[in-house]
C-alpha cells in the first residue's frame, strides 16, 4: 500500500517535472543546446500569473492562461534578444549556452526588481484531499496530473500530426536542408520557443502551487534536466518517462531519508544511469556530431 | 585593512577560480555549472581539517585539492565520453547535491549557519602570488602538448579524434586541472573570509565565471583575467543601483555575446611578442579595417 502511495504521489510530482523536461527538450532538439534560461522563464511567468490573475481573485484556469501567454511572449522576446543573432551569424553553438545563462540572469533580475526576496502564495485553488481506503490523494495532484497529461497529449499531436510539427522535426534534424526545402527556419524556431514558453508557464504555476512563489523558484529546473538526462537528452518520450521515474524515486527518497539528502541521491542515481546506460531510457545521440 | 585592499584580494581570489574555468571552458569548450561546488569542497575540506582536526595549513590545503580532484574524477568519468552538454547538466546536479550535503551534515559543516572560526591566513601579497603562479601555470599548460590538444577538441571533436587525439583523456585532464585550481581558490577564499556557508557556492557562481571567460575572449587567458577585474569590479562600482545591477550586467553581457562573439580580446594574449607588435602597429598610419 505504501508503494502504491509513493507511485501516486510520484506521478503527480513527475507530471510537473515532465512539463519542465519537455519544454527544455523542445529547444534542445531544435538548436542543440541546453537552455538554461528555462528556469527563470518559469519563475517569471508564474509571477506574472500571480500578479495579474491570482491576486485579483481569479481562479486557477485564468491564472494558467495568463502564465502560459506570458511564457510564450517572453520566450519569443528571449529568442529575439539572445539567440537570433547567434543563429544568423552561425557562430559556434557554445554561444547559445552562455547567452541562455545570461538571459536567465536577466529574467530573474526582473523578478527580483518587482518582488524583492519575498515569498508569495497562490490562493488555495483546491478542496480537501480524497481518501480511498488507506490512500490519500490530494485534489491538486489529480488536477495537475490531468492538465499536464492533456498539455503533453496536445504537444504530441502538434509535433506528430500538424504541418508546423513536421517543419519542427525537419528543422531539428537538419537546419540547412530544411531551409532548402522551403521551410521558414526562423519562423519554425520561434514556434519551438512558443511551445517551450507555454510549457514553462504551465510548469511555473504548478511549481508555485506545490511549493511557494519565490524569485529562485526556477532553480527547480534542475529536476527537469536530470529527468532529460535519465530519459535520453533531446528525446521527448524519454523526457516524460525520465520525469515520471524521477518523481517516483524522489517521493520514495524523501519519505525514507528526508528531503535534505534527496538531491544527493538523485544526483548519484543520475551518475549511475550515465555509467550504465549513457543513452538514457529512450536512447538518443550522445556523441558530438561533426 | 582598507576597502580597496579587501576588494582587490577578493578579485584576485576570483581570478584564480576563473583561470581554472578558462582551462575547461575557454580551451576545451566544456561548461561546468558545478565549478563553485569544487570551490566549496576546497574551502570546506581545508577549513574543517584546520579547525576540527587542527592540522597545519600546509597539510590541509593540498589534502583539500586532492579530495576535490578525486571527486572531480568520479563526476567526470561518465561524462567525458559523451556530448559536451552532459557535463554541464551533470555538474549542475552535482552542485545541487553538494549544497544539500553541506546544508544537512550540520555536525561537520555547520549546516546552513556556515563554518566559522577558520584562521585568517590569506593576505593581499599571498593572493597576488597565487594568482600570478596559477596564471603562469595555465599559460604553460596552454602551450604544452595537452593544451594544444584541448584547443583542437574544442574546435572540432571529431577532427581531433581522427587526428589520433584521445578525446576523453584530454577532456578529463582539462576538467581535473580546472577542478584543482578552483579548489585551491576555495582554500584561499575560506582562509581569507574566515567563514563559509553553502549559499556562496550555488550554480549562479559557476555561471558567473563562465560568463567572465566569454566576456574576455574565449581563447584568451589575458581576456579572462581582464574581464574578471571588470565584471567583479563593476558590481562594486554600481552598488548604488542595487537591484538594477543584475539587469545591467546581463544586458551588457548579452550585447557582447551578440555583437562581438569573440569577446573583448578574442584570441589575443599578453606576451612580449604581441605587445611589441601592438606598439609597432600603433606607430604606423591607420590601416583599413580588418575583416573579422
Amino acid at each position: 500500500m505504501q508503494i502504491l502511495q509513493y507511485i501516486i504521489n510520484g506521478i503527480a510530482l513527475g507530471s510537473v517535472y515532465a512539463l519542465i523536461s519537455t519544454g527544455f527538450s523542445v529547444i534542445f532538439n531544435v538548436l542543440k543546446f541546453s537552455n538554461f534560461s528555462h528556469g527563470a522563464l518559469m519563475t517569471l511567468s508564474a509571477f506574472v500569473g500571480y500578479f495579474i490573475a491570482a491576486s485579483n481573485g481569479w481562479g486557477l484556469v485564468p491564472t494558467i492562461i495568463v502564465a502560459v501567454i506570458t511564457g510564450c511572449l517572453v520566450a519569443l522576446f528571449g529568442e529575439l534578444l539572445a539567440f537570433r543573432r547567434i543563429l544568423i551569424r552561425n557562430t559556434s553553438p557554445i554561444y547559445f549556452f552562455v547567452s541562455s545563462i545570461t538571459l536567465g540572469t536577466l529574467f530573474e533580475g526582473i523578478v527580483v526588481l518587482k518582488v524583492g526576496a519575498n515569498f508569495y502564495n497562490y490562493p488555495r485553488f483546491f478542496g480537501k484531499p480524497l481518501h480511498l481506503g488507506s490512500l490519500i490523494i490530494s485534489q491538486s495532484d489529480i488536477i495537475i496530473f490531468c492538465i499536464s497529461a492533456f498539455a503533453l497529449i496536445v504537444l504530441a499531436f502538434v509535433i506528430q500530426k500538424t504541418k508546423l510539427g513536421r517543419a519542427l522535426r525537419s528543422v531539428s534534424f537538419d537546419r540547412d536542408t530544411a531551409s532548402l526545402m522551403g521551410i521558414d527556419v526562423t519562423r519554425t524556431i520561434q514556434f519551438a520557443f512558443i511551445i517551450s514558453g507555454a510549457l514553462a508557464g504551465l510548469a511555473g504555476v504548478f511549481l508555485g502551487i506545490n511549493y511557494t512563489l519565490y524569485p529562485t523558484l526556477g532553480s527547480l529546473v534542475v529536476k527537469g534536466f536530470i529527468a532529460s538526462v535519465i530519459g535520453g537528452l533531446g528525446s521527448l518520450p524519454g523526457a516524460i518517462i525520465g520525469a515520471m521515474l524521477l518523481g517516483i524515486m524522489e517521493t520514495a527518497l524523501i519519505s525514507t531519508i528526508g528531503s535534505g539528502y534527496a538531491p544527493v541521491f538523485t544526483f548519484l542515481i543520475m551518475l549511475v544511469f550515465l555509467l550504465v546506460r549513457p543513452r538514457g531510457i529512450a536512447g538518443s545521440n550522445i556523441q558530438e556530431k561533426a | 585593512m582598507s576597502l580597496y585592499t579587501h576588494i582587490l584580494t577578493q578579485i584576485l581570489i576570483t581570478v584564480v577560480s576563473v583561470a581554472g574555468v578558462f582551462v575547461l571552458t575557454g580551451m576545451t569548450g566544456m561548461f561546468s555549472l558545478g565549478q563553485a561546488a569544487f570551490m566549496a569542497i576546497g574551502a570546506y575540506t581545508s577549513g574543517i581539517l584546520v579547525t576540527k582536526l587542527s592540522l597545519p595549513v600546509y597539510v590541509a590545503w593540498p589534502a583539500a585539492v586532492v579530495l576535490a580532484v578525486a571527486v572531480g574524477f568520479i563526476v567526470g568519468l561518465p561524462t567525458v565520453r559523451l556530448r559536451r552538454d552532459y557535463i554541464s547538466l551533470v555538474t549542475l546536479g552535482f552542485g545541487e547535491a553538494i549544497t544539500a550535503l553541506l546544508n544537512r551534515a550540520t555536525a561537520i559543516t555547520g549546516g546552513a549557519s556556515g563554518l566559522t572560526g577558520i584562521p585568517k591566513i590569506t593576505t593581499l601579497p599571498m593572493a597576488i602570488v597565487s594568482a600570478v603562479l596559477v596564471i603562469a601555470l595555465i599559460m604553460f599548460f596552454k602551450r604544452s602538448k595537452y593544451g594544444r590538444q584541448c584547443i583542437a577538441v574544442r574546435s572540432d571533436e571529431l577532427a581531433a579524434k581522427s587526428m589520433g587525439i584521445n578525446v576523453p583523456k584530454v577532456k578529463m585532464i582539462a576538467f581535473l586541472i580546472s577542478v584543482a585550481v578552483t579548489a585551491y581558490g576555495g582554500c584561499l577564499y575560506a582562509f581569507y573570509t574566515a567563514y563559509v556557508d553553502p549559499t556562496l557556492f550555488g550554480w549562479k557562481k559557476s555561471a558567473e565565471w563562465v560568463i567572465m571567460v566569454f566576456f574576455g575572449g574565449v581563447n584568451s587567458l589575458t581576456g579572462s583575467v581582464l574581464s574578471t577585474f571588470v565584471l567583479s569590479g563593476l558590481p562594486e562600482v554600481l552598488r548604488f543601483l542595487q537591484n538594477y545591477r543584475a539587469i545591467i550586467y546581463a544586458v551588457l553581457v548579452l550585447l557582447i555575446i551578440n555583437f562581438k562573439p569573440a569577446g573583448l580580446l578574442g584570441e589575443w594574449e599578453l606576451t612580449p611578442a604581441n605587445v611589441k607588435r601592438l606598439i609597432a602597429r600603433s606607430g604606423q598610419p591607420k590601416r583599413t579595417k580588418e575583416v573579422d
